[in-house]
């Protein structure tokens, strides 16, 4: 039986994650984002969905937020709100409403931007969501941990999560190692292989995932 | 003889401190006015900040008290401009404030606490920032946010506080990129001193303390005003004025996983 996958998320990479997973023999459940507004709305979905999976064995929540670089001092507080708030409202409501079908063996993987650990000028929004909820990915880790539940995170290159105008927001004085920033084949592989048993004794750390630009620490 | 307002490393400055009226704002208001500067205690309550600010005035700083509750754009506008009236400029702006329930507790139940931690963290954060940046710009100035080592290495008791502290070390990051190029300088300290906000987590979590000075190196929790408040003197003056985008985690050595 293929691992049961519950992803949540929205846009490009998060629809080609899905894909990647599905292939790799994944048994995916898909969530929208509109369902974590709110934690009823957010335990509904996720019942529903962990009922069609039987149990969640993975669970994957993209942070992608598609958008171009405003300023903070020009940034609305609704925009803020939207892109900065929201999604840390929303990880913890997704993270409360799976916490009853996550069992011994379960794995929380957080997808996020590594502008997440450096900062992102005109992205300080996603940054700081990004970053809140690589927090409580740990913190999640420490408290479940002792019920065989594991967590991780993979910081992906900025270009992938927000989109090319983020491409020169990570501040590394050198491009990839490998050439290239990758794609969801790329964080798939590595998102499978979290969920191997074999992995299990790695727990809330951050994977970067972005061919070996950060390389921090 | 009148005051020599340029002695000492912050003569001259003017400086804001959220949640100045008592604990780590307290701490840093008074090392950095002993240091020259004019403080400004922006307090929730009135009535435990003016005793504060008339304490540093007797003892010679010069030092006024306004009214802010952080979650308030308005009143942080109003803090703002009550300090230019009083003191003429801003040069540092330190967003100490947090409020809303931090109590002990699992990812399960964190709602209760959760939105006000939310709202005195990072809201206030981005809108300080806001209001904050045309007077830093004009004083190249810096701009301090308290975070913790919770937010680094996570919590197993305070995931909400560990989530927002983190998320505004990412927001100084962003920032001191962002506003480097004007001159404007951002950085986090991340503090374990001996406030009443500590002595209520120990009534609420007892073997803390000892757990505390266990993991740490110097065997004593700091101090608000002689441990916190040099590290914020330092950040915001010039001996710091090629140091931004970076957390000091001044907690006597407990967390060395930065």
């Amino acid at each position: 039986m293929g691992t049961r996958t519950l992803v949540c998320g929205a846009g490009d990479l998060y629809d080609e994650l899905v894909a990647r997973l599905r292939a790799r023999g994944h048994l995916v459940e898909t969530l929208g984002l509109s369902s974590l507004a709110a934690r009823t709305t957010a335990e509904t979905a996720v019942d529903t969905a962990a009922a069609a999976l039987g149990a969640v064995d993975l669970l994957v929540h993209v942070l992608e937020s598609p958008g171009q670089p405003i300023p903070l001092v020009d940034l609305s507080t609704d925009d803020w709100v939207a892109v900065c708030e929201d999604p840390m409202v929303g990880a913890l409501h997704l993270l409360q409403a799976c916490r009853p079908h996550l069992g011994p063996g379960s794995r929380v993987v957080h997808v996020v931007p590594t502008s997440a650990m450096g900062g992102a000028p005109g992205f300080a929004a996603t940054a700081t969501a990004a970053e809140g909820i690589r927090a409580l990915n740990k913190s999640a880790a420490r408290q479940w941990g002792t019920d065989g539940i594991t967590t991780a995170v993979v910081a992906a290159a900025p270009e992938l999560l927000i989109g090319p105008a983020a491409s020169s927001s990570g501040g590394a004085l050198y491009g990839p190692a490998l050439g290239r920033t990758g794609g969801a084949e790329d964080l798939a592989g590595i998102i499978d292989a979290l969920a191997s048993p074999d992995a299990a004794f790695t727990s809330g750390s951050t994977i970067v995932a972005d061919g070996g630009t950060w390389m921090a620490p | 003889m009148s005051k020599d307002l340029d002695a000492g490393l912050l003569g001259g400055r003017v400086a804001l401190i959220t949640g100045g009226a008592a604990g780590i704002g307290l701490g840093i208001a008074t090392a950095m006015a002993r240091e020259g500067a004019a403080v400004v205690l922006a307090a929730r309550r009135i009535e435990n900040g003016e005793p504060a600010a008339e304490a540093l005035r007797d003892a010679g700083h010069r030092a006024l008290c306004v009214r802010c509750d952080v979650t308030s754009r308005i009143d942080l506008e109003s803090a703002v401009a009550a300090t230019i009236d009083g003191f003429g400029h801003l040069d540092c702006f330190v967003h100490n404030a947090v409020g809303g329930s931090v109590a002990p507790g699992p990812i399960e139940g964190m709602d209760d606490g959760w939105p006000g931690l939310l709202a005195t963290t990072v809201r206030a954060s981005f809108d300080a920032a806001q209001v904050a940046h045309p007077h830093l710009a004009a004083a190249g100035g810096s701009f301090l946010l308290l975070t913790s080592a919770a937010g680094m290495e996570g919590s197993a008791s305070l995931p909400a506080y560990a989530m927002v502290k983190a998320s505004q070390r990412a927001l100084a990051k962003s920032l001191s990129r962002e506003w480097g190029p004007a001159g404007i300088r951002v950085n986090c300290i991340a503090p374990v001193a001996r406030t009443p906000a500590m002595d209520r987590a120990y009534r609420a979590n007892p073997d803390l303390e000892e757990r505390l000075l266990e993991r740490t190196p110097l065997r004593r929790i700091g101090d608000p005003t002689d441990d916190i408040g040099p590290v914020a003197v330092f950040l915001t003056s010039d001996l710091a004025r090629f140091v931004t985008g970076q957390t000091i985690v001044a907690d006597g050595g407990g967390f060395l996983g930065l």
